[in-house]
């Protein structure tokens, strides 16, 4: 091999690895992202079945249900609408009626999200921050800069 | 008094610094011996300051000063001392304080052990270690004061969160912290190469210690935190693709990639350019990590109380320092010698396709990162990037790689020949193809992945130990001195074999574990017995249990297998009374290298309770191969003597050419 | 004093390790950088040396490496030198003295006075707690009294003692355990008891539950001319709606009573209005009675959201008139949030946040408070 032939083979070499870096990075951003939709958004826009979403808001006063083996219903309300949402699992620690909360999972055609993770705050000061987005979007959050700790 | 006089040296030590970024490099500019002789003893003296404001702060907790507001907001006069003496890191003014002092702390240890290292070198190196003290010690006095007082003291603190009241509290950080912050020095010889415009002999030599220092810490320190976050938050989940573990992440990619690198510098005095790039890289890549759990852009369980000055104070901060290096780089780089020739296949061949990969797995994971943060930032579209990206991105760079690295430490420098090392890998790669197949035989063709998985590991780890087979010619020189020359092997050949079978290890646990783990969520009544992978758990009820600051509900489990008592254990609901908190304390019952891991859910008021219960095969794995890889790096640090990597001089033809590395 | 010759001592260490090494007579620097390199390389020669009669590598191989490790050391010979220094000025020295004796002492100093406060002293717990009790402010002596009660929890005297004081402090749920420990241990007293039920009745605003009902029965059974749990029997009947019953015990209270006696008004307002003649409004804020509640779920909503309305101006009102404890501000927060009035309910906490700016443990009660009803994020 010649100088000039090495030379290409470390700049080829380098170069189809970063090649194959960004195909997969490309790809992966094409179609692994989850996008963040409030319940109005839910309400006012089709989602494609099947589509992984995340869901985020307020879990809806009252609306909580138990049942065996894990199984838990409830509704996410960002004032304006809400979604009927069920997973089977352990709810997180701070999981409340009336706090906020972000789950994904996919919308079921019958309109129900089934979730396959939640995450509520993690301690006492924390609101998810796309849920206070998306309750700021909806004209019920005015915590805003100077009320924050 | 105390507190004030802790106050005043902080305030002194960030005076400080400002002389020693200042008169040492004037020093180094102008030839003055006197002027850079400054920078070694102002060194130390600044750590001494920091230290003794960080001895005041923990003094204040230990006493409960709760004139202190750090101390009031973190503490409480009821947590066990221990949790005293972590909570001063538990909050950001106080792990900032951490953070610095250990940063002053390095910069005097290169003062103290830098006596063979050029006169300028050091000077510059420690005049660039005082500008980011300088900066950060002037962030915590702006921005984020740990000695702000109150003049009419609160009777009781508010305690610490009750997440971080555990031993883990006591490790993750500082040794979060000197891995972060090690490759500060890296960063400091890097800059002040730049500045002079050299790269010495005696450079190169101490690149390599400080990465291993660094990265082993970080290693342990990643791995600790991922423990921590297994049994403490109760998910069972061992990473998250959490951005903020990431951050922690990146460095560590950087780094590896940074003391790879490092050894073909040092051996070969070539990929010195590269090496001062990376070095950069991977402390900006740490810089990045402390703005992304400072700043408040991002929410989660490492987030700091937030607050917007401090945000844009940092991410100052973090563009002076990473635009100001790489403009340097770019204007001072071409002025740096060019070194060794070598040829594709090759050690240094390997090791550059070792930087190639890291690298990229690098960039994926900061484009998985900040992707979301930048598209809410431009678009205000909120995604977010979980594990799926990571599959698919991190996953297919790590595989070639990890094929890689057997091959590794097999070949020649300069010129090695691939089909030599192969026949030296037969036995390794026989041993992986009969593991995978085993593994098939054993699970079925449901999981085609996990097989190939474990073929992996155990390729690599095969692959370390032949490497220290071969290196000591064991069948050829027969076992007695075969043994005498395993045991002078230098140290640097043990750390490389050590640490890649570490790497194996660790990628067994992950793909057995994930693959291979089986979960059952049930809602259990007194008397309940559930079965996972032929453990049978009887669940025999709960009972209320005080703790010293908390009070909680501890159920009770009996573990069988066919019949026979295995264990006992306890997962319990915790509330932590001061702040009204609940957490999940899972409990785990180590099975050999396996783990059954019960945690509990909200209780009914009819006495059932959610139960989530696992089995994870090999689990433990993970973190003992992080050990592992830990006590490699420290094998190769024991390795003082500066070594040359010669090529074999076997190859009689005049080599045509060869390719300058960078 | 000692304060500050400490920090004296502090600047004078670090002023020193400025000036110190100034003193050093000079190296010659462009030597220094190609030594070093030299040294290294021949240390590494003489490692291949110990390698080779050691028996690590073969003479083939140490001869490579020394053939390498010697073209190192030639190119050192070959760097070119690098540029003289000037000559040594005595400005830099003067200058870098200045620094070190002026300006760093100035500096730290300056900045220190601008963030430190000096004249604080330390505060450790242990020792505000063991100070004389004269010097105490009452939250002090009520930790103190609370950590004796947690090292000895039967001591009823103690639990007597600080109940009271729970009251005033505006946290009527632990004045209501502390009289029930201290009864619980040395008996029932009729002036206990009635604290307790009036304790557990403010923490109800304005309820009387049954248990804090028998607390008063049980008083008046063990001192029957007693006024106080009379007085609270007889607004829990009326609460409870047996109108005769409450019309007759308001009468009985009313007929021997001092007519200065603060809760007269009361009585005379609450017999008033049972028997149907127009009673006086007063300002004041008391919770919702029994019948108060009735009435409101038998109310439209409209008139249900009037009667709220007005319970909250009143509490308005009283927090205007004296300032208000953190449970007032806390209730108005909660009471706007009920009524829908996010603004009004941000605007309290924005203005209770200023009221205790100075009281970090009421404000972070009220911070608490805004948490939960969703007004403040993190």
């Amino acid at each position: 091999m010649t100088r000039k032939q090495r030379r290409l083979t470390l700049i080829g070499s380098a170069g189809a690895v970063l090649a194959l870096a960004l195909g997969l990075i490309l790809f992966a951003l094409n179609d692994q992202i989850v996008f963040f939709q409030s319940p109005s958004d839910i309400a006012s826009q089709q989602i494609p079945d099947g589509q992984r979403i995340r869901l985020g808001g307020l879990v809806e006063d009252g609306s909580v249900e138990r049942s065996d083996d894990a199984h838990v219903k409830f509704r996410v309300t960002d004032t304006a609408h809400s979604v009927a949402v069920t997973y089977q699992g352990i709810l997180p620690d701070l999981f409340r009626e009336g706090q906020g909360v972000v789950t994904e999972g996919v919308l079921t055609p019958d309109g129900i999200f089934v979730a396959d993770s939640v995450l509520a705050k993690h301690d006492e000061n924390y609101m998810p921050k796309e849920v206070a987005e998306a309750l700021k979007g909806q004209g019920h959050w005015q915590g805003g800069e100077g009320a924050a700790n | 008094m105390l507190v004030e006089l802790g106050h005043y040296a902080l305030v002194l030590a960030f005076a400080l610094t400002l002389v020693v970024s200042v008169v040492p490099l004037w020093g180094a500019l102008n030839g003055d011996g006197r002027l850079m002789a400054v920078a070694t003893p102002v060194s130390v003296t600044v750590f001494f300051l920091v230290l003794v404001s960080f001895a005041v702060l923990t003094g204040a907790y230990v006493a409960s000063d709760f004139s202190v507001v750090n101390v009031y907001e973190n503490s409480h006069s009821a947590k066990p001392l221990l949790f005293k003496i972590t909570g001063v890191w538990g909050n950001h003014e106080g792990s900032m304080l951490l953070w610095v002092l250990i940063l002053v702390f390095f910069g005097a240890l290169v003062g103290v052990f830098g006596g063979n290292l050029p006169d300028d070198l050091r000077a510059t190196t420690l005049a660039v270690q005082g500008w980011i003290s300088a900066g950060f010690l002037l962030f915590m006095l702006a921005t984020s004061n740990p000695f702000n007082r109150y003049e009419n003291p609160p009777i009781e603190g508010n305690d610490l969160n009750p997440i971080l009241q555990d031993i883990g509290l006591a490790i993750h950080p500082p040794l979060l912290y000197v891995g972060y912050v090690g490759f500060s020095i890296t960063f400091s010889f890097a800059v002040a190469a730049l500045i002079l415009g050299r790269t010495d002999a005696a450079w190169a030599r101490w690149v390599r210690p400080w990465t291993l220092l660094a990265w082993s810490f970080l290693t342990l320190g990643i791995a600790m935190g991922s423990y921590w976050a297994y049994y403490e938050l109760g998910w069972g989940g061992w990473w998250f693709w959490d951005p903020v573990e990431n951050a922690s992440f990146m460095p560590w990619l950087a780094g590896t990639a940074l003391l790879h690198s490092a050894i073909v510098m040092e051996k070969r005095e070539a990929l010195k350019v590269w090496t001062v790039l990376l070095a950069i890289f991977t402390f900006s890549l740490s810089l990045l990590g402390a703005f992304l759990v400072r700043s408040g852009v991002l929410t989660s369980v490492h987030a700091f109380a937030t607050d917007p000055s401090r945000g844009v104070f940092i991410l100052g901060l973090l563009c002076l320092f990473i635009g100001g290096s790489l403009s340097l780089f770019a204007w001072r780089a071409p002025m740096l010698k060019q070194g060794g020739l070598f040829a594709p296949i090759s050690r240094e061949g390997g090791l550059v396709l070792n930087n190639l990969f890291l690298t990229a797995a690098t960039a994926a994971v900061l484009v998985g990162t900040l992707y979301p943060l930048v598209l809410d930032a431009i678009t205000g579209e909120m995604i977010s990037v979980g594990e799926p990206f990571f599959y698919l991105t991190f996953g297919p760079l790590m595989v070639p790689l990890l094929m890689a690295v057997p091959f590794g430490p097999i070949l020649a420098w300069k010129r090695g020949d691939l089909l030599a090392a192969s026949q030296r890998l037969y036995a390794a790669f026989g041993l992986a193809l009969l593991m995978t197949l085993f593994t098939f035989w054993l699970w079925g063709m449901e999981r085609v992945l996990a097989p190939l998985g474990v073929g992996l590991a155990v390729w690599v780890m095969a692959g370390a130990i032949s490497e220290i087979v071969t290196r000591v010619k064991f069948f050829e020189i027969g076992p007695k001195r075969g043994f005498a020359r395993l045991y002078g092997l230098p140290g640097s050949a043990w750390g490389t074999a050590t640490a890649h079978f570490g790497i194996g290890v660790t990628v067994l646990g992950i793909v057995t574990s994930s693959a291979f783990q089986e979960e059952q969520v049930r809602t259990m009544r007194p008397g309940d017995t559930v079965n996972v992978s032929g453990y049978e758990l009887t669940f025999d009820g709960s009972v209320p249990r005080r703790g010293p600051n908390f009070v909680e509900e501890v159920g009770h489990f009996t573990v069988r297998e066919g019949g026979a008592f295995v264990a006992e254990m306890e997962p319990s609901k915790r509330v932590y009374t001061a702040r009204q908190m609940p957490t999940t304390e899972a409990a785990i019952h180590t099975i050999g290298f396996s783990q059954v891991y019960v945690s509990l859910g909200e209780r009914r008021n009819d006495g059932a309770v959610d139960v989530r219960a696992y089995y994870k095969p090999l689990i433990t794995l993970i973190w003992i191969g992080c050990v592992i890889m830990a006590l490699g790096a420290a094998f190769s640090m024991a390795d003082r003597r500066l070594r040359v990597g010669a090529p074999k001089p076997a190859a009689k033809r005049k080599q045509s050419a060869s390719v300058p590395a960078e | 004093m000692i304060f500050w010759i400490l920090i004296s001592a502090l600047t004078a260490l670090a002023a020193l390790s400025v000036l110190v090494p100034l003193t050093r007579s000079r190296a010659s620097v462009e030597e220094a950088a190609a030594q070093a390199d030299a040294a290294v390389y021949k240390e590494q020669l003489a490692a291949i040396d110990r390698d080779l009669s050691d028996g690590l590598i073969d003479a083939e191989a140490a001869e490579a490496a020394r053939t390498e490790t010697a073209r190192r050391l030639l190119s050192v010979h070959d760097r070119k030198d690098e540029t003289r220094p000037a000559p040594l000025s005595k400005l830099r020295i003067r200058s870098v003295q200045l620094i070190a004796l002026v300006a760093l002492p100035a500096a730290a100093l300056g900045l220190y006075l601008a963030l430190g406060s000096p004249d604080l002293q330390d505060q450790p717990l242990a020792a505000r707690l063991s100070a004389p009790a004269g010097e105490q402010s009452v939250e002090l002596l009520v930790a103190r009294v609370e950590r004796h009660l947690a090292e000895d929890p039967e001591d009823g005297q103690g639990w007597a003692v600080i109940a009271p004081v729970y009251m005033r402090m505006g946290e009527p749920d632990s004045a209501a355990r502390a009289y029930s420990n201290a009864i619980r241990i040395l008996g029932p007293r009729p002036d206990w008891l009635t604290d307790m039920g009036e304790a557990m009745t403010v923490s109800n605003e304005g309820v009387i539950t049954e248990l804090a009902r028998s607390a008063f029965q049980q008083a008046v059974d063990l001192e029957p001319t007693a006024v106080k749990p009379r007085f609270f029997l007889a607004l829990a009947l009326t609460q409870e709606g047996k109108t005769d019953d409450a019309i007759n015990s308001w009468q009985t209270l009313l007929e021997g009573a001092d007519p200065q006696a603060a809760w007269v008004p009361v009585a005379r307002r609450e017999l008033a209005g049972l028997t149907g003649e127009t009673p006086e409004l007063l300002p004041a804020l008391r919770g919702p009675s029994q019948a108060d509640v009735e009435a409101a779920g038998e109310m439209s909503d409209d008139d249900r959201q009037k009667m709220i309305t007005t319970m909250v101006q009143g509490l308005a009102a009283r927090i205007e008139a004296n300032g208000g404890t953190v449970a007032e501000w806390g209730q108005l927060m909660r009471a706007y949030m009920v009524l829908g009035k996010r603004n009004e309910a941000f605007e309290t906490y924005r203005r209770a946040e200023k009221v205790f700016a100075e009281r970090p443990a009421e404000l972070a009660k009220i911070k608490d408070a805004a948490v939960t009803l969703g007004l403040s994020g993190s």
